[in-house]
């Protein structure tokens, strides 16, 4: 039954995507390997839910004032794209290049850096980092809107150069003031007056306004900077272009964004595939995009040994479950409470933790959070009105008449579930459970009747597994 | 500013905003949908807050004057004063009032007082049943039209609630529908249906017959973007909230284009009153540019608006009152700006 190309298919969508469907898995495997990695490298049309239908029905991601509605709408954008390496990878950077709501109180400033990371986000690491300096929520959560001519604040140089690029180490205390420098005057439009209103969180008079990049010429420091052994009248895409030439910097970015896709601890192997990454990196200009393929198309990626060795985060896991399950494709009241599921097993879109983002891997699953993790996922796949789920039961009832042993009942299950590899001792458990009530007759099945409901319990089962919560 | 005039045929001047956000119940608006006023000039607007802040689902009253007189239909729930996604309501000439419920899938009736009368409520798609009633409108007999939005449909009742007719279907042909929202009634009794989706408005007798369509997508003058409320004032001028493109369209009988609004709203009597004991916060107010200039990236209707404080933002209905005052509830922004007509 097992098909490697499917194998090998199923894995590249759990990392550079959010899991796929076995009708979606045949349509990528048709069109091979290296044209699907083009394909998600270069996203043209995600098909998501569209903008005018979610405000039509959402009146809370119209007006966007809370982070709930926020991260509502992303939900809405990560369960029904049709180019999930662009949302993957935009949640890559906003872990990377973490910014949070608790500080600036404005939720669409927040949804329009995602958006940034989207437009930029597979591109030139460069012009990545302008842009995200140029971001009104990043400036108020770094205080750049503080860092003047005659008073630099230099929390946002220095994390520029110790979290977002070259990491420490690598720099001087004097290159993090000359950093500071070159970003005065980097400040959003009416900076007074919303500078305010995110302090005390203020909607009045009449709701959130929205925030937009502003340069003060008048209040940026002009002079000459000696910036890691450069000198020069440098301004902030100087300091950038400088940042980005780094070896520290490639060797940075490579490495998190194969901890990101590939593997949470870097072994000798994943050393050799990460200097083939920096490589990349200098050949294609920076390119962000060019850094993924190699990892995708390396034989490192594909092996066997990165399969299933990463833990799901929170949203990946929710978003899975959900595409999976083929829920909340269309408005549904309770989306913003999948994001809050999300957030209760440690990953609250929008809201990460600190300027350091999550802390990734096996730090994921506490026994609070894995409770959370299995109910979320059980609760969608045992749902038979689901429509994933009931694509599940069709393909089930297509099988041998419909008529299935508890093995082939669990082993077909386990195939249109990931393909999922499961131990022994797992699939020996769930067919212990499908033999409860011996053979499965799917035969003229109905909406809901017991037959189906039988499917729904052992895919509650299935998805409880140790085996589903990675990737 | 935002008034452009192509032709001299109608003229609306801007009067005042009334209005402030609330998280809470009392006085100032939670994401409305609608505005109603009664014979007795008092304004009924409709929260229809979201489903997060269910608590806060409500019809305010205020005076014209900015007065806040009360509330009923408070909080989300399936009591016969509650609701779960209101979206829009009229006045019949008994002066009771209309409220649908395109989740609930009824007609809710209250009095000018705000106590319950009746409801229609059959869920489905036969005759008199609803899937998610959206705008409503009420001509000079009391007969009552619903646009059953999920139905693709418009539905005619009688006050008491009886079934006289419908019409339309799914699609984008001529009396085909998708997903419409408003609905107004003309002074002849002609019927203007806001097609939400297919980006115009059409015109129909009132029995159902098709008689002209107005507008085409896109954001020229007398093109559409997602339109949801409409109305028509005793002349037979035709005002469009243009929703998905923040702004209100005037179109002459005949479906010209007359002008297009952007907003302009000031400081209510209720926002004067925050400022007032938030002075700090009102001295860098002062400072500020409402109107900036943005980045590329961000000149789409819906961010100028959620940057632009003045211009509508999720403009969802357009009312009129017996003085000749256009009402334009904006959703994001909790106030109403209001026009004369001149």
């Amino acid at each position: 039954m097992s098909n490697p190309d499917i194998e090998l298919m199923a894995h590249l969508m759990r990392r550079a995507g959010f899991g796929a469907t076995r009708d979606e898995l045949e349509e990528w495997v048709a069109k091979g390997y290296e044209a699907v990695v083009e394909e998600l490298l270069y996203p043209t049309d995600p098909q998501n839910l569209p903008d005018d239908i979610i405000r039509r029905y959402h009146t809370e991601q119209a007006e966007l004032r809370l982070a709930d509605g926020a991260a509502g709408y992303w939900m809405y954008r990560m369960i029904t794209t049709r180019c999930p390496l662009e949302e993957k990878l935009a949640l890559f950077w906003h872990g990377l290049l973490a910014t949070a709501y608790n500080k600036l109180n404005q939720a669409m400033a927040l949804l329009n850096q995602i958006d940034t990371f989207r437009r930029h986000g597979l591109g030139s690491f460069s012009n990545l980092l302008v842009e995200v300096s140029k971001d009104p929520a990043m400036i108020i959560w770094l205080d750049n809107h503080d860092n003047h001519k005659d008073a630099i604040n230099e929390n946002y140089g220095r994390e520029l150069l110790e979290l977002f690029s070259m990491g420490i180490g690598n720099y001087t205390e004097q290159d993090v003031k000359e950093c500071a420098r070159a970003f005065t005057g980097w400040t959003l439009g009416n900076v007074e007056y919303m500078a305010m209103r995110a302090s005390r969180d203020s909607i009045w008079p009449y709701s959130r306004i929205a925030w937009h990049f502003e340069y003060r010429d008048y209040d940026h420091d002009d002079g000459e900077k000696t910036f890691l052994g450069e000198t020069g009248r440098f301004n902030g895409e100087d300091i950038v272009a400088i940042i980005a030439r780094q070896e520290s910097t490639a060797q940075f970015v490579s490495a998190r964004l194969f901890q990101f896709f590939a593997a949470d601890e870097v072994d000798e192997d994943g050393e050799k595939v990460i200097e083939e990454m920096v490589r990349s990196y200098f050949d294609s200009g920076q390119e962000i995009r060019s850094i993924l393929r190699t990892l995708f198309n390396s034989e490192y990626f594909k092996s066997e040994k990165v399969r299933f060795a990463r833990v799901k985060g929170p949203v990946e896991l929710v978003v899975g479950a959900v595409r999976l399950a083929g829920s909340y494709r269309t408005p549904t009241q309770g989306i913003e409470q999948v994001a809050r599921q999300a957030l209760y097993m440690g990953q609250g879109l929008l809201q990460p933790p600190s300027v350091e983002g999550w802390h990734e891997g096996i730090e994921w699953v506490d026994s609070g959070a894995l409770v959370e993790r299995v109910n979320f996922v059980a609760h969608e796949m045992a749902n038979v009105r689901n429509p994933g789920v009931r694509r599940i039961i069709e393909r089930l009832a297509a099988e041998n008449g419909g008529v299935l042993s508890p093995e082939a009942l669990v082993d077909h299950c386990l195939e249109l579930l990931g393909p999922m590899v499961v131990s022994d001792d797992t699939r020996s458990a769930l067919v212990r459970y499908a033999a409860h009530e011996g053979e499965l007759v799917l035969t003229g099945h109905q909406p809901e009747d017991e037959s189906e409901q039988r499917v729904g319990e052992l895919l509650r089962l299935a998805t409880a597994t140790r085996e589903f919560q990675l990737a | 500013m935002s008034t452009h005039t192509t032709q001299v045929n109608i003229r609306l001047e801007y009067v005042k905003t009334i209005g402030l956000t609330t998280n809470n119940t009392g006085r100032g608006f939670v994401n409305p949908y609608d505005t109603a006023v009664s014979q007795d000039g008092r304004i009924f607007v409709l929260n229809h807050s979201d489903s997060a802040r269910r608590a806060m689902m409500r019809v305010g009253i205020c005076s014209w004057d900015e007065e806040y007189l009360g509330e009923f239909g408070k909080g989300a729930g399936t009591g016969d004063d509650q609701f779960n996604s209101p979206v829009a309501m009229a006045f019949d000439s008994q002066d009771r009032l209309y409220i649908t419920d395109e989740l609930h899938h009824r007609i809710t009736i209250f009095d000018s007082s705000g106590n319950f009368l009746n409801k229609w409520n059959a869920s489905g798609s036969g005759p008199g049943e609803f899937n998610g009633p959206a705008g409503i409108a009420i001509d000079g007999q009391d007969h009552v039209y619903v646009a059953d939005q999920h139905n693709s449909r418009i539905q005619k009742f009688n006050a008491d609630g009886s079934f006289i007719t419908q019409w339309g279907e799914a699609g984008s042909g001529r009396g085909q529908f998708n997903l419409p929202w408003g609905v107004a009634v003309d002074s002849q009794g002609d019927v203007y249906v806001a097609d939400w989706r297919n980006d115009r408005i059409q015109k129909f007798s009132p029995d159902g017959d098709y008689k002209a369509s107005f507008g085409e997508p896109g954001e020229g003058d007398g093109q559409f973007y997602r339109p949801s409320g409409v109305a028509v004032d005793p002349e037979g001028y035709v005002y469009v909230a243009d929703w998905g493109n923040e702004r209100v369209q005037v179109m002459a009988p005949d479906g010209s284009f007359q002008l297009n609004l952007r907003g302009q709203a000031t400081l209510s009597k209720w926002a004067e009153d925050f400022m007032a004991v938030n002075p700090d916060e009102h001295r860098t107010r002062e400072m500020a540019n409402l109107i900036p200039n943005l980045p590329p990236h961000l000149n789409t209707p819906h961010h100028i608006s959620s940057q632009t404080e003045p211009y509508f933002w999720g403009p969802v209905s357009v009312t009129l009152d017996r003085e000749g005052r256009l009402y334009v509830t904006e959703a994001n922004r909790h106030r109403i700006q209001v026009y004369q007509k001149k």
